[in-house]
């Protein structure tokens, strides 16, 4: 009767937030769900990276140039653990978001700026994801006026009604149907060695095509809600300095996950598209429709339901991201655990953005491609200030204290900080020169 | 003790900070960057500086060069020639750096604000900070350009004698700054404020409470498990051990159970005994369990003891007053008989002997869960559960506050509300 508590017992019972269970687990489910709980902030946020418009890039990027840009995924995936490290560090060592410490450390105006410019940014994309999810489901016959209500009531739902714990269970499910990639990919019957070669050795070519495409996907794998996200949620899960190692092992475990399956989008197009001359992709569903010819049907499905996965993972991020973001600029009560009640403000943005994404992505022809290009402008010049704040908060050692970057680091980061932001702002140009 | 300023001559940080510095000939010097204030003994805090750049160099003016502030422009003194850069002294913030846009503990509403301007007024022959803005208007009057800023009038107005700011993120504060103000708040209210703070706001909280060793065992209690494990764990033993002394022996055994393996046993050895003793027991049982929820702290009595004798025990128990609302009787062989309440017990004629005044307990085993204990309390309006072993001798009490806290709707354990302005 005066037996200890096995400590596998007792960890969940804390993740749970110090509610015990009402009857124990068997010690395997156990197990499996502490490896399980283990995922988060890091492989959610890279993830909601390879939504509609990131899938339509990649899809893009294999069909004009075969797997001539695969290295450089390799470059970018570094980038983005090197970024995505240092905001969840942020978030477990100073227990605040990113745009409250923006407000905190550099004042009210930067953090209005990029307040208003997540907010615009974010519901151009969460439109774009709702036009992805009719998209998916369109080429399974649902029409969208059915499919896209029934998936933002799905969202909605989620976080409003349910606790942090349940939605990130649910966003980590999302990602499952990312493995449609690599399955699709291999049904393309690619030629591995070339796919080999490829990530291992560089092809440059100086002409403005490839080199749109190059900035075009850094600027889609690398996008300022990623680290917002990740940092506030960090915060949220209540990841202190001491859980530190497995947080970081998860961000970078995530956003491998996260690029590995773009490689396997540009090797399914890569391999089909490319080789047949069907160079162009205009989005993620025409890439599904285009694939099926070379690859088969079962690869066209796979596709879908990539799609669908992808956009209804981002379709839950992104509005939660502007949500965190404006109730820590202007010190709201926030959580995706919290009830209307609770939390009003941070439940109405999660309200709006759905509400005008779901009907925005209703009306007929809608102009996804334009507003796309908004949504980058927008993100381009968003992003080099996020991530210069990114690089000087997670440096100060005033904040950060012996968490602060080390010399070596830094100087890694910076440099990371200052090409992905020279590439969002080439982009930038490129886009509004009208390209 | 809230002076009553007229609105009106309320001056706003943010049209101070930017402003010019000009000599007493209205000649322009420099740039004003920041007011500095001491914090501490007044209730007001009084300016004691401020930063300028005067001609390209960083430079610190004493309050006693300076003759007047108001919007855009500081007067001061002939001579500003020796100024020197500004080194810190104790108590004193940096109004512009250290306490705009941060969060501040309203303490009349025992909530976090944010901080959107600071109103500083004359007061008593000197400029003082008279309160904070935390609404819109002071966000906005921030936004604009500074030529329409003064058209916009004072917002939400909150009196500095109702604010405590956070002062851990200030540099070289080697005297840490009292938050004398914090007395006013109950323990569950400053827990809430830790919850809803960020782990360094809580520790500042947790540390501005520490001298007083009862209460901040107080606080513990009532913080949600995840946030006593990441503070406690961050105390040397003996600390915890101190914490977790004065923590009524359930929550305390608890909190052990949630420590990590390695340090429970460190924490308990320097329990002081009769604690030790509770929470080893306690550490036992499941947490979920009866045997998880008791608390070992009851009062029982053989059967024959009288009326005047249980009243003894009470006046002499130093257990919490919730589990010593119930008395339990015993038999020879201590088996549990009986349970009745200290109203019985008062209104029983004087020399009555206990085993006639009490009733029958409802009783559960340590392994019985949540529910069965909760319907026992519901069906029976029980606010205490007696826990027997297979003998039938008391273990210990269930008190209704500790299963009320885990029967709550998830949304409503907290109060939510801690965060905003209204």
């Amino acid at each position: 009767m005066f037996r200890r508590v096995p400590a596998l017992l007792a960890l969940p019972r804390r993740a749970l937030r110090g509610r015990p269970r009402l009857r124990p687990r068997n010690r395997l489910t156990a197990k499996l769900l502490v490896l399980f709980a283990v995922l988060g902030p890091g492989l959610i946020a890279a993830n909601a990276g390879n939504d509609a418009g990131g899938i339509a890039t990649y899809a893009s990027v294999g069909a004009k140039y075969g797997y001539d840009l695969l290295w450089m995924m390799v470059v970018i995936t570094v980038s983005l653990i090197v970024v995505q490290e240092m905001a969840a560090r942020m978030g477990a060592v100073t227990g605040k978001g990113l745009a409250e410490l923006i407000r905190e450390e550099y004042g009210i105006r930067w953090s209005a700026f990029a307040t208003v410019s997540v907010l615009v940014a974010n519901l151009g994309i969460c439109i774009s994801e709702f036009v992805g999810i009719g998209a998916a489901l369109g080429l399974a016959h649902v029409p969208k006026y059915v499919s896209i209500p029934v998936a933002a009531l799905f969202v909605w739902l989620l976080l409003v009604r349910g606790s942090y714990k349940l939605a990130e269970r649910i966003f980590v499910l999302m990602t499952i149907p990312f493995f449609a990639y690599p399955i699709a990919a291999i049904l393309a019957k690619p030629h591995w060695g070339a796919v080999g070669h490829a990530i291992v050795v560089p092809h440059v070519q100086l002409n403005s095509g490839y080199l749109f495409l190059f900035i075009a996907t850094a600027g889609t794998t690398i996008t300022p809600f990623m680290q917002l996200y990740v940092q506030s949620a960090v915060v949220e899960r209540g990841i202190g300095p001491d859980q530190l190692n497995a947080e970081r092992a998860e961000v970078v475990s995530g956003s491998i996950f996260a690029n590995v399956i773009a490689m396997f989008i540009i090797i399914a197009t890569g391999a089909t598209l490319f080789l047949h001359g069907d160079h162009t992709v205009n989005n993620a569903a025409d890439a599904a429709k285009a694939l099926a010819p070379f690859a088969g049907h079962y690869a066209e499905v796979l596709f879908a339901v990539g799609l669908l996965g992808a956009s209804l993972l981002a379709a839950a991020i992104l509005p939660v991201t502007a949500a965190y973001v404006i109730a820590e600029t202007f010190g709201f009560e926030k959580g995706i655990s919290h009830r209307p009640r609770e939390a009003p403000v941070f439940v109405a943005v999660i309200t709006t953005l759905i509400a005008i994404g779901t009907v925005v992505a209703l009306i007929p022809g809608i102009p996804v491609i334009k507003l796309l290009v908004g949504v980058q402008v927008v993100n381009g010049i968003l992003l080099p200030i996020t991530l210069f704040f990114v690089w000087r908060l997670a440096a100060s050692r005033r904040l950060m204290g012996d968490y602060a970057n080390g010399r070596t680091f830094n100087i890694v980061a910076g440099a990371t900080v200052i090409a992905t932001s020279t590439l969002s702002i080439l982009l930038l140009g490129v886009t509004l020169s009208g390209r | 003790m809230a002076i009553k300023t007229p609105r009106s001559d309320l001056l706003h940080l943010s049209l101070v900070i930017g402003g010019q510095v000009c000599d007493a000939d209205g000649l322009r010097l420099g740039r004003v960057d920041d007011l500095i204030v001491r914090l501490g003994a007044d209730d007001y805090p009084p300016v004691t500086g401020a930063l300028a750049t005067i001609a390209g160099r960083a430079v610190f003016v004493p309050a006693d060069l300076i003759t007047t502030i108001a919007a855009g422009t500081i007067t001061i003194r002939k001579s500003p020639l020796d100024l020197q850069p500004f080194t810190r002294r104790p108590q004193e913030v940096l109004l512009k750096d250290d306490v705009l846009d941060r969060q501040l503990i309203n303490v009349d509403g025992a909530r976090l604000v944010r901080t959107n301007e600071i109103e500083i007024a004359r007061l008593e022959g000197w400029y003082r900070v008279v309160g904070v803005d935390t609404g819109p208007r002071g966000l906005f009057r921030r936004l604009i350009p500074r030529r329409f800023a003064d058209t916009i009038r004072p917002g939400a107005f909150l009196d500095w004698a109702s604010v405590e700011p956070f002062t851990g993120h200030v540099p070289t504060v080697r005297l840490r700054i009292p938050h004398p103000k914090l007395a006013r708040l109950h323990p569950a209210e400053l827990a809430d404020l830790v919850e809803a703070a960020s782990h360094r706001e809580g520790e500042e909280i947790l540390e501005a409470v520490r001298p007083d060793a009862e209460r901040e065992a107080d606080v513990f209690e009532e913080l949600d498990s995840q946030h006593q494990v990441e503070f406690i764990e961050q105390m040397t033993d003996e600390d915890a051990a101190a914490v977790l002394a004065r923590m009524e022996s359930d929550d305390a055994a608890d909190l052990v159970n949630d420590l990590p393996e390695e340090r429970q046993e460190g924490v308990v050895a320097l329990l002081p005994s009769a604690q030790r003793r509770r929470v080893r027991t306690l550490l036992g049982y499941e947490p979920s369990t009866a045997g998880g929820l008791m608390n070992p702290d009851f009062i029982c009595l053989y059967s024959q003891a009288t009326r005047e004798e249980g009243l003894e025990r009470i006046r002499r128990s130093s257990g919490s007053p919730d589990t010593i609302t119930w008395l339990f009787v015993m038999n020879q062989s201590r088996r549990l008989k009986g349970a009745l309440q200290v109203v019985d017990l008062v209104r029983a004629e004087p020399g009555a002997v206990l085993g006639d005044i009490a009733r029958p307990p409802k009783h559960v085993r340590p392994d019985a869960d949540l529910e069965e204990v909760a319907r026992l309390m519901t069906d029976y309006d029980l606010t205490v559960v007696p826990v027997v072993d297979d003998e039938e001798q008391l273990l210990g009490v269930i008190t209704v506050d500790d299963v009320l806290e885990l029967v709550l709707p998830r949304g409503w354990r907290r109060n939510f509300r801690v965060l905003g302005d209204d």
